[in-house]
Formats: structure tokens, sequence, C-alpha cells
């Protein structure tokens, strides 16, 4: 009971990880349709980001957590800014008429471009690069559970950041505006929104929070290495389909359940965690053949 | 997939650029043409590099040796020429022949003057140093930049179209010359640069031959040679395949026959094979399949486990043939089951489908399962395949010719490429591949008109996977090691690299492809740490500046943007963006 306990609560912390990302895949599937491949590589740019500015900072500050933590935040949310907007303007926007699997491939080259620009030019990225001790330490303890603070810290910033997000997107003028634009661009253009910024605002928004997860990434596992990206991004965008692309509330429920097959197979299937990648891919494609529209998604519209 | 017709006028002139440009455009190609030839006689290096002599160590060589022009600088010289002849004969579609041959001609300057520069430590190497001088590169540059400045000057029209009909017997010498002439060019594609590492100059010598064969091929098709050769050839169907055939098995006697090359050669044409597979499913019928390349390892365990190996998992060895079978039908079974969800699921989704199982596949083999893989041991020891006792790795003679080791193989690659080319192109134009096409461009329509679009899709991934398969099994046989490492996602997408970068749909494209993805590493190991990367950056490149591919389709031609005609950019003849709303 209390290993089911313990499970339990290391995929909610999973899930919260996984959620931050999936809140960039489904907000741009929900306004451009396309499948930002290289989000999970905005991911991981973020946490060496987060690594390469604490790195840079002079000895003294090495040692407050209350100021270096702050800055590796900054540092690794600005980082992952600057990636995903020079990516929308330079890769995507040129191909936003094109055929569909143009986008799709381009996707592919950043997101192969990104991994390996990491892993020549940040030294040392060959190898697991451990991340500085500046989070909180030691755990939370109710009963039998035990989980870490960073984990903790993890799941209050995601369900809070999606919430705000959440509260944005419905409240505000321009979360109006990204409505409309994923509604129907063309006229949205005619009701006077700026479809180009209500993009750029989209990928930056994603960056945000894949900023923020990939420095609670370093904190909760202690490193980091490039790979880390391209397994998250899978987990995130299977976690956004489940929820029903597009949605918000969707991708985080989504990313929650995502987070506790992963732990609970690795517990109680067969195989053990060797294979929790699969259940995961199994569990996806199940959902694309019996509910392709995800949990809370708008049913299926016709696409070429 | 729904296209608007391409409305480009037929010969629209690009009209800002004429009128700046327009008076310069004959002069500025003969100033060009000029300088290229200057530049292929000038010195290039100011002194000796330190792994030996730049091909040709040129200093002052125009005094000493002033027809010794070999390599690079013949072929700067050979692009002068021929700017200063594009520029005064009657060529057709003359701005585009000179664009072409001035883009080679920087190509070749820029890589080598760039190259000699970097290993020479400054701008010393290709200026002036202790009393050389060297401004080969430079001259070189300037010249090839004027060129393309005179092309747009002169106007870049529509390439030529030959209207010229050939008796038969003339018809067949042109193709045989021409094909002959392909086999050349492969051959000294290969060779450039010497084996592997052993010139340490051979990246760059690879990458500026490229420039030069990029160039004027690029200048025949403006000329209208390369349309009129394939309408030749396609009149001449039979005795086209059977010359190409022929060259391709001539290969083993020309300069690239020896051992390493034939390896290569012959694991190109194993991607080859799978890539032409891939092009059935993504080129014909549109579906995106981004984990293509388990259906290869699938095939390659079940011929691995056939074959008699020390770790294979049955007990029983089976003849090769029959285990190919095996392995094809055992891959091709997966295919129809990863190809079922498509009845429900579409587009992007699909493309995520494909993934997840290509996932499925890597992890399950890493973790040996159902103990049939040997995890990340791999199974190694597979015999290779023999025949009347003649060992496929070793090398063979006919009477008195001996032909290098590895060449049995080569052989029987080349005679899998021509089935899986011969599978396509029946496929392509029999009534299933029009069934297919007529998906990829709009699916409800397809239905509509009484295709079974369910069944059609999942031929689909069955027979592309089927032949996947079997070209895992000769993978299995020829490397004689058969790990997971060799089928990840990576694999996957540079597979579908390769029938993108060739061109969707089109046969020539997908082999063109596979070749260049796969010689390419072969030949910048240099660049060894940059390649991955390199490979990305093309990607984005290619979907942004030419999405048809190298060698587009006919029909596709017709559908996405026709070349940049007048100066339009690609991207803005685009699609009527489809939002069909529920």
């Amino acid at each position: 009971m209390s290993v089911l306990l313990q499970q339990l609560a290391n995929g909610v912390v999973q899930g919260a990880l996984i959620a931050l990302i999936a809140l960039g895949y489904t907000m741009v599937y929900g306004i451009i349709q396309l499948i930002n491949f290289a989000h999970g590589e905005v991911f991981m740019v973020s946490s060496y980001g987060g690594l390469a500015t604490f790195t840079l900072l002079p000895d003294d500050l090495k040692k407050s957590p209350a100021v270096a933590l702050p800055l590796m935040f900054v540092g690794g949310i600005v980082i992952a800014v600057i990636v995903a907007v020079i990516m929308e303007r330079f890769a995507y926007r040129p191909l936003r008429n094109a055929p569909r699997l143009a986008p799709l491939i381009t996707a592919l080259g950043v997101s192969v471009f990104l991994q390996e620009a990491v892993r020549v030019w940040y030294p040392n990225a060959k190898s697991n690069l451990p991340y500085p001790k500046v989070f909180p330490e030691g755990s939370l303890t109710l009963g039998t559970i035990n989980v870490p603070w960073t984990g903790v810290l993890l799941v209050v910033l995601s369900v809070g950041l999606s919430v705000i997000l959440q509260t944005y997107v419905n409240k505000s003028r321009m979360g109006r505006a990204m409505r409309a634009t994923a509604q129907d661009p063309d006229t949205a253009k005619l009701m006077g929104v700026n479809p180009d910024r209500v993009i750029v605002l989209t990928f930056v928004f994603g960056a945000v929070l894949a900023g923020v997860a990939g420095i609670m990434f370093g904190g909760y596992l202690n490193n980091i290495n490039i790979d880390m990206g391209f397994q998250n991004g899978i987990f995130a965008f299977t976690a956004a389909v489940l929820g029903g692309v597009g949605s918000i509330r969707g991708a985080v429920i989504g990313a929650f359940i995502i987070g506790l097959i992963k732990t609970l197979a690795g517990q109680y299937m067969p195989g053990g965690t060797q294979y929790d990648y699969v259940w995961i891919f199994v569990v996806l494609i199940l959902v694309l053949v019996f509910r392709p529209q995800g949990l809370f998604g708008e049913p299926e519209r016709v696409r070429a | 997939m729904s296209t608007s017709t391409v409305s480009t006028p037929a010969a629209a002139p690009p009209v800002e650029q004429r009128s700046a440009l327009a008076p310069l455009g004959k002069p500025f190609a003969a100033v060009g043409g000029v300088l290229g030839i200057v530049a292929a006689l000038l010195p290039w290096v100011t002194f000796g590099l330190k792994d030996g002599n730049w091909p040709d160590k040129s200093t002052l060589q125009f005094f000493d040796a002033p027809f010794a022009v070999t390599g690079f600088r013949w072929h700067v010289l050979l692009l002068g020429v021929l700017i200063l002849v594009a520029a005064f004969a009657p060529v057709p579609s003359k701005g585009r022949v000179v664009r072409a041959l001035g883009w080679g001609l920087a190509v070749v300057s820029f890589i080598n003057g760039a190259y000699i520069t970097v290993k020479g430590g400054g701008l010393g190497a290709i200026t002036a140093l202790d009393g050389d001088v060297a401004f080969g590169s430079i001259v070189g540059l300037v010249g090839g930049v004027l060129a393309i400045l005179a092309g747009y000057g002169i106007g870049i029209e529509l390439p030529g179209q030959w209207k010229v009909k050939l008796s038969t017997p003339v018809a067949y010498l042109v193709l045989l010359v021409s094909f002959a002439a392909v086999l050349y060019a492969v051959a000294a594609m290969l060779t450039t640069g010497g084996v592997g590492t052993s010139n340490p100059y051979a990246g760059a010598i690879f990458l500026s031959f490229l420039g030069f064969a990029g160039g004027v091929l690029a200048a025949l098709s403006g000329v209208g040679f390369i349309r009129w050769l394939s309408v030749l050839s396609e009149e001449h169907r039979v005795f086209s395949v059977i010359v190409l055939a022929a060259c391709a098995l001539l290969l083993p006697f020309t300069e690239a026959g020896n051992e390493y090359w034939m390896t290569v050669a012959a694991n190109i044409g194993i991607y080859a094979a799978t890539a032409i597979g891939l092009n059935i499913v993504v080129g014909l019928a549109g579906l995106l399949d981004l984990g293509y390349v388990a259906f290869m390892g699938i095939g390659a365990l079940v011929a691995a486990n056939f074959s008699g190996a020390a770790t294979a998992h049955f007990g029983i060895t089976l003849p090769f043939p029959v285990a190919a079978v095996i392995a094809g039908v055992v891959a091709g079974i997966f295919g129809a089951i990863v190809g079922s969800p498509t009845l429900r699921v579409r587009g992007d989704y699909l493309a995520i489908v494909t993934l997840a199982f290509g996932e499925i596949f890597t992890r399950s083999a890493q973790n040996d399962i159902g103990g049939i893989t040997n995890g990340s041991n791999a199974i190694p020891g597979i015999p290779p395949l023999s025949l009347f006792g003649a060992e496929f790795n070793k090398s063979f003679s006919i009477g008195a010719v001996k032909l290098p080791a590895g060449v049995l193989y080569y052989i029987l690659i080349v005679l899998l490429v021509a089935a899986t080319m011969a599978v396509f192109a029946n496929l392509k134009f029999s009534r299933i591949g029009r069934a297919w096409i007529a998906i990829r461009e709009d699916e409800d329509a397809a239905r509509a008109m009484g295709i079974q679009t369910g069944k059609k899709k999942i031929l689909a991934f069955l027979i592309g996977a089927t032949l996947a398969g079997l070209a895992g099994a000769v993978f299995a046989h020829k490397n004689g090691t058969v790990s997971y490492e060799s089928f990840k996602f990576m694999e996957s997408v540079t597979l579908l690299a390769a029938v993108i970068l060739g061109g969707m749909g089109s046969i020539p494209g997908a082999v063109l492809g596979a070749a260049l993805l796969f010689v390419l590493p072969e030949k910048l190991r240099e660049f060894e740490e940059y390649r991955l990367m390199i490979f990305g950056l093309a990607l984005i490149v290619i979907m942004r500046f030419r999405p048809q591919g190298l060698i587009p389709d006919r029909h596709r031609r017709a559908e996405l943007a026709d070349e940049d005609v007048g100066g339009v950019p690609v991207d803005e003849v685009h699609e009527v963006p489809k939002e069909a709303k529920a």
C-alpha cells in the first residue's frame, strides 16, 4: 500500500513536469495546427541555459540560493524564449501556407539542430551534467510518502501557472484574440487581430512554461542530458493529445494521467521500468484510435 | 490537400531586377567568365599545407606550368569557359544557365578558398604572404558572383524546351552516352578525395566537386537538356532501364571498384531500397511515417534469427531466400497492423502513431523482448551469403578479371534496388497508385469517387513495410550484426529526409536522396561532429526553398510550386489553406 501511495506521489510530480511542457504543445497546435516537435528541445535548451547562468555567476552569489535560483530561472526562460521566437520567425512563419507535411518536417529539422547544437557547443554536454544544488533540500513526509521539496515546488508551479494561463486565455483581451485566431485566423484578422503577434505570443508563453520546467527538471533529478528534450517532449505531446489538443485543462489533466501511467506501469506491469515508455505509447495509440479528439477536445474536425 | 493551380505567367520577367541589371547582363557574364579562367590559372595558395601540398599546389604555377591545370582548378577553368560560351552563344534560357554556372564557380571558389584560409591560419593564405601572391580563390569568387548577377540581368526564363525528334538508333546512342556519363559522374563522386581518411583534404575536395557537378547539372537543366533526356528515356523505357542497370553493374570496373567503395555503395543501395519503400507510403499515399525504419529492423531481426548465428533464437537455419521472404512477410504484417489506425486517424496524428510504434519497437528490441533481439548485445556473427560456394564478402574473379571483395553484395543490392524500383513504378502507374495519389490529394473526394480508402491506405503500409523487411534481411547478412541501435528514430528521420530531399513520389529522387545522405557522412568524416547539425539545418532550408525536392515527381511538380519562375519565390505560389470546419 505504501508503495502504491509513493508511486502515486511520484506520478503526480512527473505529471506536473510533463504538464508544463504539454501546455506549449497544446497552445501552438491549437492556433496553427503545428506539432512543434522542437518544443521538447526548447525545454532542454532552457535547462542548459539555467545551468550556464549559474556557471557564469560570481562565486559568492553561487553560495546564496535565494539569489542564484531566481537568476537561473530568468536565464533559462530568456534563452528558451529567444530560441522559440527565432524558431517561429525563421523556420515556421515562412511555411504558414505550405502543404501540411512541410512544417512538420521543418520541426523535426529544428529539433535535430537544437539538440546537436547543444551537444557540440555546450562544454561537456556529451555526458550527464550535474545540476547546482541551489534548490530547497530535504523532503516532505506525509505518513509513509516522501516527496522532495523540489517535487512539491514543481507541482505548485505547474498547477499555479496553468491556472494563471487558463484565466489569461479566458479573460484577457489578448486571450480572446488567441481563441479567435485558433477558431478562424482569417475572420480574426478581419476583426483587427494581428495573427503574427498572437502566434509569437503563443510561442513565448509555451517557451516560458518550458523554461520553468527545464530548471525544475534539473532541480528534481539533479542532472540533465541532451536526450531529455526528446523524451519528455514525446510524453508531453502524448499528454496534450490525451487531453485533447488545444485544451489547456485537457493538457494538464492528460499530463497527470501520463505521469501516473509511467510510474504505476513501471511498478506493476510486466517488464517493469524498462517498459514504462512502451505503455505510454500504447495508451497514446489507443486514445488516438478510439477517441481522437482526446478527453476534453472538441469533436474531430475534418483535416487535410 | 487541395492545390490552387500555379498561375504564374509563363515568362514573367523579374521586373525590378531587370531594370537595374539588364544592361549589365552580358558584360557581367563576360567579365565573370574571364575571371573564372584567370582564376584557374592564378596561384591559389601561398604556402605548403602541413598535410602536404593542397592538391596541385599552385604557387606561381601560372609561370612555370600554365597549362597544367587539374583538380578543382580544371573545374574552375571549365566553368569560366562555359560561362563565356553561354553568354555569347544562342543558348535557350540564357539567364538561368549563366546563373547556374555562376553559382558553381562561386561555390567551388568559396569552398576551396575557405578551406585554405582555415587550414592556412588566416587570409594571408589566399592573398599575399612572404612575397608569394595567390588571389585565385578571390578572383574566382568575384567572377562567380558577377555571373550570378549577370544571370539575373539577362533574365531568368523557363527552362528551354527541346522539340528535336531522333530516329531510334540515334536516340539509343544519345541515351548510351548520357548514362555512361552518369556512371562516370557517380564513380567520380565516390572516389574524389580518395578513400575515407587516406586523404586529409577529402571532405573539402568532395564538397568542391559537388559544387561543380551541381552547377553544371543545373545549367544542363536550364538549357532543357535534362527534361529532353528524361522524355527521351521514357520513350525508350526498356532500353534505358537495361542501359541503366548495365551501368550500375559496371561500377565495380571503374575507379570505384575496390572493397571500400563497394561496401559503401552496397550500404547506400540498402537504404535507397528502403527509401523507395518509404516513398510509397509518404510520396504516393501521403501518409507520413516516422517509424519506418522499424520495419527494416523487423526484417533484419527475422533474417538474423534464421541465419544460424550463434545467438539466434530459433534453432533452425533457413536458406537466405526463404528467410528473406519470411522477413518481408513478417514486416508486412506489422506494417498492416501499424497502418490499421489510418482507418480512424489522419494527418499529423497518424505521424504520431507511427512514431509511437517506432519507439515501441526500439524499446522492446533494446530490452530483448521474447529473447529474440539479444538486447544491447546485438546478434553478431551472422554468416555472409554465399552462392555456389562463392562467399559474398570475398573477392571474386571471372576468368582473368579479379573483382574486389564485396562486389557480389553490390550486385545483389543493385538487383534489389532495381526490383524495388520496378515494384514502385508499376504500382505508381496502376489503379492502386492512382488511388493512392487521389487519397493523398483529397481523401474525402477520393472516397466519394468510390475508392476504398481504408483498404488502400493499409495496403500502402503493407507494401512499404514488406520492401523494408526485404532490405532489412539483406542488411543483416551484409553487416553480419543486427542491433537495435541501427533502427532508431534518427534513422527514420534520415530516410524520410532522403525521400523529401530527392523529391516525394519520384524514383530517381529517392535514390539520389539516399545516395547523398549516406555518402556525405563517409566523405565528411572531418566534419563528423557537425554532421547531424548540418543535417537538421538542411531539412529546414530544403522545406523553405525547395519543398518539392531535387528531382520532383512530374505530378507533384504540377501540384507544388514550379521552380522559381521569373523570380517568384516558391512560397509565394502557395496553397489555399484548407480549413474545413465542422
